[in-house]
């Protein structure tokens, strides 16, 4: 493989964008209820401002339902992607996974909080969701702490110490709940993108830019760090800095997306590890390409969750355990 | 350029790693630490490089406290070759040795390598003979291949001070000295000042200008190899009985360990 | 030696006889699915199709339902009630009984301890695995699951025979036709009104074909939206619930619920339902509970879907 140029990364990128931009606009005309496909795609390229012969339902269904869920699969998808990508080079490992290192059950309980707590006002929900991740990050630093450093395997090891912990007290917030209300947070559990809100769906595709961005900018670093920390400071990084900078970019990432849309699994284990497969270890490419990639991965998972029993729903932490699981077991075969 | 260290005591866990030791690099000149394990060898050159903070004591880097400069401006300065690398994630070698050139990209944290950057990582691929393998993934490569991309690395940052830490440890008979000929080279070409800690004596003797002989952090003795390397002075530190001659070839003083077998005498119950 | 060889053998028999002898003892106590209340019992199905024995007199009960304490006490049986879930608390007087855990995790101990004839169960709690522990207790174990009203009739029937209040069970079943059937004739000659059941907003769950509300909502002169779909308590898709343009929406709120799902969501907000004001809010605990109230809840449906069928 050659190595990794500006032109490469530009040109990988406009391919997975124009595919995302695509699958926005194929999977915005699949769904329970059947729209008319030509005047769909004709009221879809007037941006809304013409009904191009829908009825109001069903330009209903298609601007008010429909894509939005879209839109926020896609930041939610490239959200864990990303923080995923950077976890595996922060930490070394290819198995570092936000649900893995417990951060996603950090996230899931401070949105419980803010559920319990402040169950309307919804801003509440992304800032303790974040703030719940940052704690959980922070349990796993300390857990891991040891003589030889936070290790990669130590580091691990303590995720799911903290994991399991926190589904422990995510079971025992939900048995406490009232039996109709334990029925919805299963759900929510396992990812449900249908609560699109109005209010959150703004903050929460500005925080996955923001994110992807910023994680971006130290690509470079990271792929310093991605070789060992000592030789990562030999070489000028300010290692100290740009892990606190991951860490909280990662944990913002996370936070947005499962408050939005509870624990969507495998995106950030199994997208990134995609991106390097194909693209490299550089992670100029690969954390772009992992934040496009995972964005197309959530809005396929989450078109199939809602239309294959129709008009019933599944949720599309399911379908992504069902294609991420598989795919995990044959990349783990080959590496 | 320079890098001293002045009165230099690390201590950390109750121990002290380092006690009280000055040096000081010279353009164009090697410098070897040799010492006994838990010398503080090692420790001595991450202090040095800034990694590690001393307890008292000064690092100054050409002339300046080190703690003065950011990361990157060290790494300008001071390139650090290592035992041995990590390789969890596929990289390849013209990628590995670039990574020495990221000390100065103008954008610290992204960026692309210009094509300065790669004449760099060209020439120095051709110095340590390894522009065949740039393609190749490291982790394809040998014990000794693999080091020599260490090597180049370090040349890509084209620091003019280089540390290197135990480089021949894993190396057979013929790249140990390839790759102290480099540095030699360097120093003797770019005047480049190199600090190597080794556990090899000889290669110390044949390659070192000075010598720095440490034992529990001390410096027991420095200076040129001759003065330094002599029967009574090793066998103190390393509590061995050692023979001393010169080298066939160099003439540089050659240490060669005595280890007698114990003899363990029934009748008179003595050794 | 001589002595030696026969001495071994005999004994050897002994410990084959002897261990034979423990291993029948062991498996005849360990064996499941005896039902071995002593005394004259008889036979009753239950809704999961088991044939249960049933002492002939019973007088220690416990409900793992809410539904269930209910029609103990509809039927008169309330002080042969020992046992309860936390979400019991229906009526007033079932608050005095001991709780053995909430409806979907209930402790085995103290519903042991408490030593039941019977344990009234619901499949809607999902409580098939804990069923055979018990009975390896010797308690018998009695499962309802109602999927429309003529089954909750059938299950007060049941529960009153069980508790031996048969008369007095009959006679509750008797004046809830009777409620029933006069909804039912008040709204025969109205035209059904499209509603949507919304059980929880955010994410959407609704009534499906097996759940026992949609025959409720039928009688009360509605047509549920989600009648044909599959399951009880289905998670329904936002656009399918638009595109039904319902006329009218209940929602289950108050009661154990509380103030949640009082709010239709999001989706349905341009429905015909919510533009003409046709969202009705109805205590959780007369749709929920496959019980007497469910009658209550009848009545209100019908009430608010066609007030001008009762004179209002």
């Amino acid at each position: 493989m050659n190595r990794v140029t500006l032109r490469k990364t530009i040109v990988a990128c406009a391919v997975l964008a124009a595919a995302l931009l695509l699958a926005i606009v194929l999977m915005s005309l699949l769904g329970s209820e059947p729209l008319p496909v030509r005047a769909s795609l004709c009221a879809l390229a007037s941006f809304g401002t013409s009904p191009c012969g829908l009825t109001q339902d069903q330009f209903a269904i298609l601007f008010q339902i429909r894509l939005p869920r879209i839109l926020l699969a896609a930041a939610v998808g490239g959200s864990l992607a990303t923080a995923g990508a950077g976890y595996q080079a922060l930490l070394r490992n290819p198995l570092a996974e936000p649900y893995l290192l417990g951060i996603s059950n950090g996230a899931a309980v401070g949105t419980m909080i803010a559920l319990v707590f402040f169950g309307t006002i919804e801003w509440t929900r992304p800032i303790l969701a974040f703030s719940g991740a940052l704690v959980a990050t922070f349990a796993v630093y300390r857990l891991a702490r040891g003589r030889a450093g936070a290790t990669p395997e130590r580091l691990i090891l303590a995720g799911v110490i903290v994991t399991t912990f926190l589904s422990s007290v995510i079971v025992f917030v939900t048995v406490l709940m009232d039996a109709t209300r334990i029925r919805s947070f299963t759900f929510w559990l396992l990812g449900d993108l249908s609560g699109t809100s109005k209010a959150l769906l703004p903050l929460t595709i500005v925080i996955t830019i923001a994110g992807v961005l910023a994680l971006t900018l130290h690509a470079r670093s990271l792929n310093l760090l991605m070789l060992g920390e000592r030789d990562a400071f030999d070489l000028g990084v300010e290692v100290g800095r740009v892990r606190i900078v991951v860490f909280l970019v990662a944990s913002l990432l996370v936070g947005s997306s499962v408050a939005a849309s509870g624990s969507v699994g495998y995106v950030g284990l199994v997208v990134p590890h995609l991106a390097r497969l194909s693209l490299g270890s550089d992670n100029r490419i690969s954390i772009p390409a992992a934040a496009l990639g995972g964005a197309l991965f959530v809005i396929v998972a989450d078109t199939v969750a809602r239309t294959i029993i129709a008009p019933r729903e599944l949720p599309v932490g399911a379908i992504t355990a069902l294609i991420g699981a598989p795919l995990f077991i044959y990349l783990l075969k080959r590496a | 350029m320079s890098l001293e260290g002045h009165n230099i005591t690390v201590a950390y866990d109750h121990r002290i790693a380092v006690a009280d030791v000055t040096l000081s690099l010279k353009e164009g000149e090697i410098t070897a630490i040799i010492g006994p394990n838990g010398a503080g060898k090692s420790t001595l050159l991450r202090t040095l490089n800034g990694q590690l903070s001393q307890s008292s004591g000064a690092v100054l880097l050409d002339g300046e406290p080190i703690e003065r400069f950011n990361r990157r401006n060290i790494s300008r300065r001071i390139a650090v070759v290592a035992q041995e690398a990590e390789l969890r994630f596929p990289v390849t070698v013209l990628e590995f040795v670039l990574g020495g050139r990221f000390a100065w990209a103008t954008h610290s944290g992204w960026g692309w390598e210009t094509d300065r950057d790669l004449n760099v990582a060209e020439s120095v691929l051709r110095e340590t003979e390894m522009s065949s393998l740039s393609t190749r993934l490291m982790s394809e490569l040998s014990g000794g291949e693999r080091q020599r991309a260490l090597m180049a690395r370090a040349l890509a940052t084209e620091a003019p001070i280089l540390l290197l830490d135990e480089p021949t440890a894993n190396l057979d008979l013929s790249h140990q000295a390839t790759l102290l000929s480099l540095v030699r080279a360097r120093c003797d070409q770019h005047r480049a000042a190199a600090l190597v800690v080794t556990h090899d004596i000889n290669l110390a003797s044949e390659f070192a200008d000075n010598i720095l002989l440490m034992k529990q952090g001390r410096t027991v003795n420095s200076g040129r190899p001759a003065e330094v390397l002599t029967p009574e002075i090793l066998q103190d530190v390393f509590e061995i009985r050692v023979l001393v001659d010169a080298h066939p070839v160099t003439g540089g003083p050659r240490v060669t360990p005595v280890h007698e077998p114990i003899r363990v005498n029934r009748d008179r119950g003595s050794v | 030696m001589i002595y030696y060889g026969r001495s071994v053998r005999t004994l050897r028999n002994q410990f084959v006889w002897i261990a034979v002898v423990v291993c029948l003892a062991l498996f005849s106590a360990c064996n499941p699915g005896r039902t071995a209340n002593v005394g004259p019992s008889r036979e009753i199905t239950d809704d999961a199709g088991r044939r249960v024995s049933i002492p002939a007199k019973v007088d220690r009960v416990v409900s793992l339902a809410p539904n269930l304490t209910e029609i103990v006490f509809a039927v008169g049986a309330g002080n042969r009630l020992v046992g309860r879930t936390s979400y019991c608390d229906y009526p007033p007087e079932a608050k005095a009984i001991a709780e053995v855990g909430d409806t979907i995790h209930p402790n085995l101990e103290p519903i042991i301890a408490l030593k039941p004839q019977v344990v009234l169960v619901s499949t809607a709690s999902q409580l098939e695995v804990f069923t055979q522990q018990l009975q390896g207790q010797n308690i018998a174990v009695f499962v309802t699951d109602p999927h429309d009203l003529e089954g909750v009739f059938r299950s007060i029937e049941q529960i009153g025979e069980i508790v031996g209040e048969k008369d007095r069970a009959n006679q509750l079943v008797q004046k809830l036709r009777e409620r029933t059937n006069a909804v039912e004739q008040a709204v025969k000659q109205k035209p059904p009104v499209r509603v949507f059941y919304q059980a929880s907003g955010e994410p959407l769950y609704t009534a499906g074909r097996d759940s026992f509300v949609t025959d409720l909502m039928r009688r009360a002169g509605a047509t549920s939206v989600t009648a044909g779909v599959p399951g009880a308590w289905p998670k329904y898709s936002n656009e399918s619930a638009l595109a039904a343009r319902p006329e009218a929406i209940i929602l289950p709120t108050g009661g154990s619920m509380g103030a949640a799902n009082a709010t239709v969501v999001e989706a349905l907000r341009q429905s015909p339902a919510v533009l003409n004001g046709r969202v009705y809010k109805i205590n959780d605990d007369h749709l929920a509970r496959p019980g007497p109230r469910l009658v209550d809840g009848l009545e209100e449906m019908a009430h608010a879907l066609h007030p001008d069928a009762f004179g209002r």
